[in-house]
């Protein structure tokens, strides 16, 4: 379990449905991404910070939102590696 | 006899034993084997509240909890200190839900949408325990049958059985309860992970055991429970 850094609250927890092994966690410290269900992880998005929520497009796999703790809203169309803020 | 088998977690455990970071009460390997409780996934200690931080004066959310789409692809719903929001058009714009015609002011904790049927969503809330929708959000009803109290911080949802769901209680009756009926009645199956459950999630894991994984996100790190209660 490897990656995520340590002594920090998880906030948010998303899941692939057509692959479980894809995980996203939202941290203060971040968003990080794990491809083998949770036993490494590496952030992902690396200007996000103070992140609350996290959730994947069901129809579109690759599609990834994260929220701040605040409501600023974030889109990724590419698993999570380029954001584009919506509000 | 219960037995379900966790090879992830497996190793890490001692380690986290000697730095006395484990659930001990509900987290145990008995010969090679991971029964249900939740177990530290995550290199955590200590905590950092979330509450009362970054907030941004004039928005709408103040404190933002939850975010989920449906399953269509098309809605997300965001939960919040000041309730209940939606988005059609990826976010941009947001319009507030009105959960309760009666009440308001709920803090949404969490949402979980049906992954197979788009037009049901559940909410957790801070005050008033579950409520569940069939329309896609327009009306609600509360489905707190057998919830031991109204502070319901996670809730998660089988993707193989989605009647199943499992929701995290705070403060009063505090633990985790189990539906299989869609909400229909609760009931109390575990003391629930350690530290302040922030999100709760069933991955579609096989634990070897007939069941699958809860992960939960806590202020102790990410944490994870065969279901199999």
């Amino acid at each position: 379990m490897g990656g995520l850094p340590t002594n920090r609250t998880v906030n948010g927890f998303a899941i692939d449905l057509e692959n479980s092994k894809t995980m996203f966690v939202a941290m203060r410290d971040g968003l990080f991404k794990s491809a083998d269900a949770g036993a490494s992880w590496a952030r992902t998005g690396n200007d996000l910070r103070n992140l609350a929520a996290v959730t994947i497009n069901p129809k579109k796999r690759d599609e990834v939102y994260v929220s701040t703790m605040d409501g600023t809203i974030y889109l990724s169309a590419d698993g999570g590696m380029k954001w584009k803020k919506q509000r | 006899m219960i037995h379900c088998k966790g090879g992830v977690m497996r190793g890490g455990f001692y380690f986290w034993l000697l730095v006395g970071m484990l659930w001990y009460l509900h987290t145990c390997v008995v010969q090679g084997q991971e029964k249900p409780g939740f177990m530290l996934a995550a290199a955590v200690q200590g905590s950092h509240q979330m509450h009362g931080s970054n907030k941004n004066e004039g928005n709408d959310f103040q404190h933002v909890h939850a975010l989920a789409m449906d399953a269509d692809g098309r809605t997300l719903f965001l939960g919040a200190h000041t309730g209940l929001f939606r988005s059609d058009d990826s976010g941009r714009s947001w319009k507030k839900v009105t959960i309760s015609a009666t009440r308001s002011g709920f803090d949404v904790m969490g949402v979980t949408p049906d992954p197979r049927q788009p037009k049901t969503i559940y909410v957790a809330t801070h005050e008033a325990g579950v409520f569940k929708s069939t329309d896609g959000g327009t009306t609600w009803k509360e489905v707190n049958t057998g919830l031991g109290g109204t502070d319901v911080h996670g809730l998660a949802i089988d993707p193989n059985e989605p009647q199943k769901l499992h929701a995290a209680v705070r403060e009063k009756g505090d633990g985790i309860y189990k539906t299989t009926d869609g909400g229909g009645k609760w009931t109390r199956v575990d003391d629930g992970p350690q530290g302040e459950l922030k999100v709760l999630t069933s991955v579609n894991i096989p634990t070897g055991m007939g069941g699958i994984f809860l992960y939960a996100g806590a202020s102790t790190g990410l944490q994870r429970s065969p279901d199999c209660f």
